[in-house]
């Protein structure tokens, strides 16, 4: 099947390094502490977090450390196919854990101990690059919460179909079976946190998809940063004089 | 056409929140007496209000006020959006204050019991997220969210709202089954009034896809691309339908407290004063069901019969934003 057209126009009309349309909103879920609301063209995700609060299960504490919990589930009607088990399958474990590693990452959470930092990323519809999606989310929301951080974090995914590398998968394009780089990267440090790619490829390319992916991530991380002043800016209002 | 429904989604998400920051400012200043502005007025306010919920609300029960500004009778303010999700064949989302509820009807294709070969089914579940409120954790899942989805099930089926005969495909071989799923993605008291009114729209919103018999006698679903020159594929039901719903059911839930009734209670009312009672009517003023399990307030039959007054306002109120709402759809 043909992704990239000879013209060069993928399946939905965009170029190869085009991202799908992105946007944000802080402040989704009132009762939460912090939460966001982030969409990567047809991928829908609410994230909220809640703390720093209590630890609940104490022998869990850490004495010099807020502990920090996610979980990641989906939405029933999410897929196209309605999903049976939308949390507690393999899938979504991996997907919490590999959020949770790389948030905990940038948070500063030796200046919490003794506490629990819990991030809830929800699935309302997923196109492809719900992982990216997530992440960037759940960075808006611990934003929003005010909890300290290192840098935001920001993530992005590439492809590689037709001998053209991909910037932002959809799902169509996800299941072709080719390669699939997802980076997370702290835009202002420079660092790369999360890095993870199925299939093979060349070293040379991965190299090329790689790159692609991390301009993605400056991209996100540039809009997620006038997001965040625009946020606050009003927050000032608010507050009045 | 899409990108009118994602600002519309996106949009209500935010609404409520924004004016609830503003009343709540404003009302401080008020009951501060020394309105010097100040943070620490502020504090103490707050600090009371943690501290002595009861008597804070009761402050404002004697001028027949709540917290955030509102009368006794009156509900949140209410919105909706259908064809929030467009993957699923019919969806709303419902927002009552800050309570934000998401629904979403998929369709499946069964083959039906032999009791009732005429009719489809519908299974309704009703899901509380631990990001909807800090009480819910993955451990720890909320003690309300199978009481509401027993609510739901019970009152949409009993209601008489969808006709199961209307679900089925060929007797006795193919018929409907409607999943609806609901999410609460923010739980701000009356988690069922939002529930069901994002039910009642999610069906007014759902059109039921194109199937045919495909040859080794199955029904399958027809996609649009397939739709033209494939006139071996005869579909079984002409065009995408919608359902014809009878009497829809709208509800208020109101809190007895003393000899006050409060309509349409926040989380934190909820917590503090805890009779509640919900009354159930439908489109034509029938009363479809009535709730109120126990609770420290017992309740002369003359409350129950406001509270059913103010039910029948708030029907009212209800039946012309789902108007609104689905007018608004067939615009686009």
């Amino acid at each position: 099947m043909e992704f990239v057209s000879p013209e060069g126009l993928r399946l939905d009309g965009r170029r190869p390094m085009e991202m799908r349309q992105i946007r944000g909103e802080i402040g989704a879920v009132a009762k939460a502490d912090g939460s966001a609301f982030f969409e990567m063209g047809n991928t829908k995700v609410i994230a909220a977090v809640y703390g720093p609060r209590e630890v609940e299960n104490r022998s869990q504490q850490i004495s010099d450390q807020a502990l920090v919990r996610c979980e990641y589930t989906m939405a029933n009607f999410s897929t196209g196919d309605r999903v049976r088990k939308p949390k507690g399958d393999r899938r979504s474990t991996e997907i919490s854990l590999v959020i949770r590693q790389t948030m905990e990452a940038c948070i500063l959470t030796h200046l919490m101990p003794r506490s629990q930092i819990d991030i809830f990323v929800q699935v309302l519809q997923a196109d492809g690059g719900t992982r990216s999606a997530c992440i960037n989310a759940a960075t808006l929301a611990l934003a929003d919460a005010g909890i300290p951080m290192r840098d935001l974090v920001t993530s992005c995914s590439a492809g590689y179909l037709n001998s053209t590398p991909l910037l932002d998968l959809n799902y169509v394009e996800d299941s072709a079976g080719g390669p699939d780089v997802t980076v997370g990267i702290l835009p202002k440090l420079d660092k790369v946190t999360l890095l993870q790619m199925d299939a093979k490829l060349p070293m040379d390319i991965f190299e090329n998809v790689m790159q692609l992916a991390i301009e993605g991530c400056k991209a996100i991380a540039n809009y997620i940063r006038e997001l965040l002043l625009e946020n606050t800016k009003q927050l000032e209002y608010r507050r009045g004089p | 056409m899409k990108v009118m429904h994602l600002f519309r989604f996106l949009k209500l998400l935010l609404f409520s929140s924004l004016e609830v920051v503003l009343g709540n400012k404003t009302l401080k200043k008020m009951v501060s007496a020394n309105v010097s502005g100040d943070l620490s007025s502020e504090m103490e306010v707050d600090a009371f209000r943690r501290l002595f919920p009861l008597r804070y609300h009761e402050r404002f029960l004697l001028d027949s006020i709540r917290p955030d500004a509102r009368p006794l009778g009156r509900a949140r303010d209410t919105s909706l959006a259908l064809g929030a999700v467009a993957s699923a064949d019919g969806s709303a989302l419902a927002k009552i204050g800050c309570t934000t509820m998401l629904a979403a009807v998929k369709m499946e294709v069964m083959t039906p019991p032999k009791e009732s070969p005429d009719e489809g089914s519908i299974a309704i579940e009703f899901y509380m997220p631990p990001i909807c409120s800090p009480l819910v954790r993955p451990g720890r899942p909320a003690e309300e969210a199978p009481v509401v989805s027993k609510q739901l099930s019970d009152t949409i089926l009993s209601s008489g709202m969808i006709n199961l005969k209307e679900l089925s495909l060929v007797s006795g071989k193919a018929a409907w089954m409607a999943y609806l799923d609901i999410y609460c993605l923010d739980a701000d008291g009356s988690l069922f009034d939002a529930a069901l009114l994002a039910a009642v729209a999610a069906f007014s919103h759902l059109q039921i896809p194109v199937v045919s018999l495909n040859e080794d006698g199955r029904v399958v679903v027809v996609s649009e691309e397939n739709e033209e020159g494939k006139s071996e594929k005869e579909p079984v039901n002409k065009g995408k339908r919608k359902l014809t719903l009878s009497s829809l059911p709208f509800s208020l839930t109101c809190i007895l407290h003393k000899n006050y009734i409060l309509a349409d209670p926040t989380a934190e009312e909820e917590s503090i004063m805890e009779t509640l009672v919900t009354v159930v009517l439908d489109s034509s003023g029938q009363l479809v069901s009535l709730y109120k399990p126990g609770g420290p307030v017992l309740a002369y039959a003359s409350a129950v019969q406001d509270c059913i007054a103010l039910t029948r306002q708030r029907v009212k109120e209800l039946k012309s934003i789902l108007n609104e709402a689905i007018s608004d759809m067939e615009v686009d």
